[in-house]
């Protein structure tokens, strides 16, 4: 039970950094306060998970990373999809979309 | 596609690692940063927002470290730096270390060379195709595991239908004079080779392809050896050693007992023969035994049972169906063996035809030393045990000094399993010493056990070499060992709780649970090993301080073979009397004669006799042993003559006498004095009235009765027996001298000088004194007791150290305690008996658990004890009294030490 939580916890992060990337590159606490702001707070990601799953997903090829200046002229850690991390996001993005509707369904056929 | 960018990160990380953390260092740096931008931006104080970011990020180095067990290859880096680590440990510990690696070096060393014999010995299979379809057919009696006739095996191979065809082997020493060309020069050289003789089909049933040449046919197995004379195969290391590996050897001719035989193949290297032991260094065909036992060949003799018979099972059959067919036909085959049943039933009686693995060939060391080896692997399986309880408390005390540095680690974020995989790789690096040292004590254990069963004037009993099989059971009982020792240790240390650990001064009470059944177990396995050691030590020692019924002193034995020469009896008993003659008129000699069948060889010797008593009571006896000597016999074994007189120099011509041992006089003639009376050859249904018409030369004249004598064991009773003269033809030519002299070195130079003069063309005699014979006969007792009492010392030893490893630690643990209980006014002593009474439970424990086991494991033995029961009360009291003894001994430091706890020092020490 609780393994199943943090794979599924794990899964979500990696789509939720996917999804917070397509729009423009990002570092790290771009990121995290994007994350913040597209689920409304509900995810807070904390550096302690945050950096480990960047940089899995870098050697996973899925993101390409690359320093650069942040808004107040600080050096930072840049990071973007790169094509193989697009397809994934598809990918994560379709199966998401299947999942939430079965348990949607499920849900509903209980009540 | 993910795999290669995997791969490509993974060299990066381990080529590029100083870079890849420089850039993850200003990375988190970069994070926190902004964030604390971010907190000023809404209106923190710089200094506030810096460490509320901090804080938010929750350490610099746990972030760094989560990302780094994130990476590819993490495992590797982090392996490495445990790796590094761990050796600093060990090194930074070397009486730790040492004492380690030395427990299990023993512990693994024992057990590779137990294994070393056991396998050459029990389980290795002989080096041809299939081994496992091979039957062996065997003539048994309980332990006595005779050969076959040769009619038996003829009969056999008609009706043995579960198998394809038999062999027939026979191991025979052979007098070989190749004109020069082994020696390289004194052509009329003999040497005595071990050779076999076997039947023409012998190597297509093994399917056994020659390394060069060709081996025999049915054809080459035949009177006078066929059309192209005799034909001799060689063995490869005969041929490398004595032809130096010519390859043109093939075609010449070779004199072996006189007969010249043609060397027509080689045979491929790591063949050594069927018989484990005895190498075939030449082999012949089995009809080449007319000349090796000429003028009386033994082929066709129905109670010669000298050949060793093989088979190889039919497709589809099986051992068993090969027992269900010999049990079908064994009737029928020994009928047909021997028509009158005159050996079979007779002489042999109690002898059963049986067929069972061929696997490993015949080994007489299998037969004799299977029990000891099973017996020895479990004793040095319990060593091991042992060793790798002493290794886990010493781990166990190492681990607990270490708990404020596995606080200080865990603190700072290494995770458990971090923790456990660090002591295990310690353990680990302990483990591969251990394997080390333990290959290389493995090895010599093994060669000089080796050495130790080798018996007077042979080669090597067994040909050990180093294997992958016995070094990967080598390497599996190190990685058992390691699990064994250090698992519990490494799991209890890897929860220390960080605050526990801090909080205390470094010390901890949790390894007191362990060792209260660690100890004990030790204690248990000490009584099973020292149970065994002395029981075996006992053993032996009633087998030497039986009465053989020799004078060792002074007593030198002598094999003689004349084969060479190619003599019938009546010259071989000529020669055998003419040597004991031209001895005993040595310098240095006192005595000296020759006999047929030497004592406690194991061997045996029979003849058929029987007598009638004063009332016309007849009493015969089928096995009695028939000694044949020369006059000088008696005084130079000095077994005691009881009654009458010993032979004299008339006795050999003139009506036949003899000399009866005690048993044999008192069998034969019960509740009568047998001097004076007579006993006559063969069956007394024959002669039912005894009196009438019996051959001058079937009768004989009891002149004596000697003491008995071990003359076959000294294991078994002795054997009744019966000594007769050497007259005419009664020798063979290989008998044996019995001679004693001032010294052995005088007796060996004076057998040389007598050989050289009477019989030149012999071979040389192997000369080697009673005592030496003796020890030979005991190897087996010998060997079992030298090791079952170095494995009872090492236990002693560990168990020892453990106890008092543990008692020193428990005094350290228990200080502020005893020093309190002081304050509070207890005596000194009451501290000194806390103490010891800790140490005789956990002794006392171990004891009871120890001798229940022992009482079961010591079954295993029983059939290796002579003169003591396996069970003896006595032994088991010494034994219990002995660890007792010793447990008082190591407890008494730690316990002086606990009474000399200075109450103010060790309160304060609060």
């Amino acid at each position: 039970m609780d393994s199943e939580q943090t794979a599924l916890l794990q899964g979500t992060l990696d789509m939720m950094i996917l999804k917070s990337l397509d729009a423009a590159e990002m570092h790290g606490l771009g990121i995290s306060r994007r994350i913040e702001q597209i689920t409304h707070g509900t995810f807070q990601v904390k550096p302690g998970s945050l950096f480990p799953a960047l940089h899995r997903m870098e050697e996973q090829g899925w993101l390409a990373s690359f320093w650069g200046e942040s808004e107040n002229n600080r050096r930072a850690r840049y990071y973007r999809l790169t094509k193989a991390g697009r397809r994934q996001l598809e990918r994560e993005t379709d199966r998401w979309g299947k999942i939430s509707l079965a348990i949607a369904r499920a849900l509903k056929a209980e009540g | 596609m993910r795999a290669i960018s995997r791969f490509i990160s993974f060299s990066r990380n381990l080529l590029r690692k100083r870079q890849r953390d420089d850039e993850l260092d200003a990375e988190v740096r970069g994070y926190v940063d902004m964030l604390a931008d971010e907190k000023m931006r809404d209106g923190m104080e710089p200094e506030d927002a810096r460490r509320a970011a901090r804080i938010e990020l929750g350490g610099i180095e746990q972030v760094k470290e989560q990302v780094r067990e994130a990476r590819a290859g993490a495992w590797l880096d982090s392996l490495l730096q445990d790796l590094r680590y761990g050796l600093r440990m060990l090194r930074k510990n070397p009486g730790f270390t040492l004492i380690a690696v030395l427990t299990l070096a023993l512990g693994i060393g024992a057990n590779a060379a137990i294994f070393t014999l056991t396998y050459a010995v029990i389980l290795k299979s002989l080096p041809v195709p299939n081994p496992q379809q091979l039957v062996r057919y065997t003539f048994r009696n309980g332990d006595q595991d005779i050969g076959l006739s040769g009619p038996l095996y003829d009969s056999l191979r008609k009706h043995e239908a579960a198998v394809q065809d038999a062999l027939a082997w026979s191991a025979s020493d052979l007098a070989i004079k190749d004109n020069g060309v082994s020696t390289g020069g004194d052509a009329d050289a003999v040497s005595n080779v071990q050779g076999a003789l076997v039947s023409g089909n012998t190597f297509r049933v093994l399917q056994l392809q020659p390394f060069l040449g060709q081996t025999f046919s049915d054809s080459d197995d035949v009177a006078g050896g066929g059309v192209n004379g005799y034909q001799a195969v060689l063995g490869y290391s005969y041929w490398r050693e004595h032809f130096q590996a010519n390859r043109e050897v093939l075609g010449k001719s070779l004199n072996v007992n006189g007969k010249s035989a043609t060397i027509i193949g080689v045979l491929p290297a790591g063949f050594d023969g069927l018989i484990s032991g005895r190498r075939a260094d030449v082999v012949l065909p089995l009809a080449f035994e007319e000349v090796v036992n000429a003028p009386h060949p033994a082929r066709n003799l129905p109670g010669a049972l000298w050949l060793t018979v093989m088979a190889r099972l039919k497709p589809g059959e099986s051992l068993q169906s090969a027992e269900a067919n010999l049990k079908a036909t064994e009737a029928a085959v020994r009928k047909e063996a021997d028509p009158t049943n005159t050996y079979l039933g007779g002489f042999f009686k109690g002898f059963r035809i049986g067929v069972e693995s061929g696997r490993s060939g015949r080994s007489f060391l299998k037969m004799l030393y299977s029990r000891p080896l099973i017996a020895l692997e479990v004793l040095v399986a319990l060593l091991l045990l042992l060793c790798c309880a002493n290794t886990a408390l010493l781990i166990l005390a190492r681990v607990s000094s270490r708990v404020r540095e596995f606080a200080v680690r865990s603190a700072l974020g290494a995770p458990r399993r971090r923790l456990f995989r660090q002591l295990l790789i310690e353990i680990g690096l302990l483990a591969i010493c251990g394997l080390a040292g333990g290959i290389v004590l493995g090895w010599a254990g093994a060669k000089s056990l080796v050495a130790m069963l080798t018996s007077i004037g042979q080669p090597p009993a067994l040909n050990i070499k180093p294997q992958l099989t016995i070094l990967a059971f080598t390497a599996a009982i190190s990685v058992f060992s390691a699990l064994a020792a250090g698992l519990w240790p490494a799991f209890r240390a890897s929860r220390t709780s960080p605050l526990l650990g801090l909080k205390d001064g470094g010390t901890s009470t949790q390894s007191k649970g362990v060792g209260a059944w660690i100890l004990p177990a030790q204690v248990a396995v000490s009584v099973i090993l020292l149970a065994a050691a002395s029981l075996l030590g006992s053993s032996l020692l009633h087998l030497l301080l039986t009465h053989s019924g020799f004078r060792a002193e002074g007593l030198t034995m002598v094999d003689v073979d004349l084969s060479a020469m190619k003599l019938d009896a009546i010259a071989s008993t000529r020669y055998a009397q003419q040597l004991a003659d031209s001895l005993v008129h040595a310098p240095g000699i006192e005595a000296a004669a020759a006999i047929s069948v030497p004592p406690i060889h194991d061997w045996w010797s029979a003849g058929h006799y029987f007598s009638v008593g004063q009332n016309g009571a007849v009493h015969s006896d089928m096995t009695l042993w028939d000694e044949i000597v020369t006059p000088g016999y008696f005084p130079a074994v000095d077994t005691p003559i009881l009654e009458g007189r010993a032979f004299a120099p008339a006795d050999a011509t003139g009506d036949r006498v003899c000399i009866l041992s005690a048993a044999a006089a008192s069998y034969f003639f019960p509740k009568e004095s047998a001097v004076g009376r007579f006993v006559y050859s063969g069956g007394a249904d024959q002669n039912a009235d005894g009196k009438s018409k019996v051959d001058p030369n079937d009768t004989y004249r009891v002149i004596g009765v000697a003491a008995d004598a071990h003359f076959r064991s000294l294991r078994e009773p002795p054997p009744r027996m019966m000594y007769q003269l050497a007259r005419h033809d009664e020798m063979q030519s290989q008998f044996f001298l019995v001679v004693r002299g001032s010294s052995s070195n005088v007796v060996s130079g004076a057998v040389r000088e007598a050989a050289r003069r009477v019989v030149p063309g012999a071979a040389p005699p192997v000369v080697y004194t009673f005592d030496r014979l003796v020890a030979s006969h005991l190897t087996r007792e010998r060997m079992l007791t030298a090791l079952s009492a170095c494995f009872a010392t090492i236990a002693l030893l560990l168990t020892v150290m453990g106890l008092y490893g543990l008692l020193a630690r428990s005094v350290v643990l228990r200080t502020k305690e005893i020093g309190l209980r002081l304050a509070l006014g207890a005596n000194p002593r009451d501290a000194l008996r806390l103490i010891l009474r800790q140490a005789l439970r956990l002794v006392l424990i171990g004891t009871i658990i120890g001798t229940i086991a022992a009482l079961v494991a010591v079954r295993l033995l029983k059939t290796l004890l002579f003169g003591i029961s396996a069970t003896n009360p006595a032994i088991f009291a010494a034994v219990v009294l002995l660890l007792f003894a010793v447990a008082l001994a190591a407890s008494c430091i730690p316990a002086w030490r606990a009474a000399h706890i200075d109450p103010m020092t060790a309160v304060r020490y609060e």
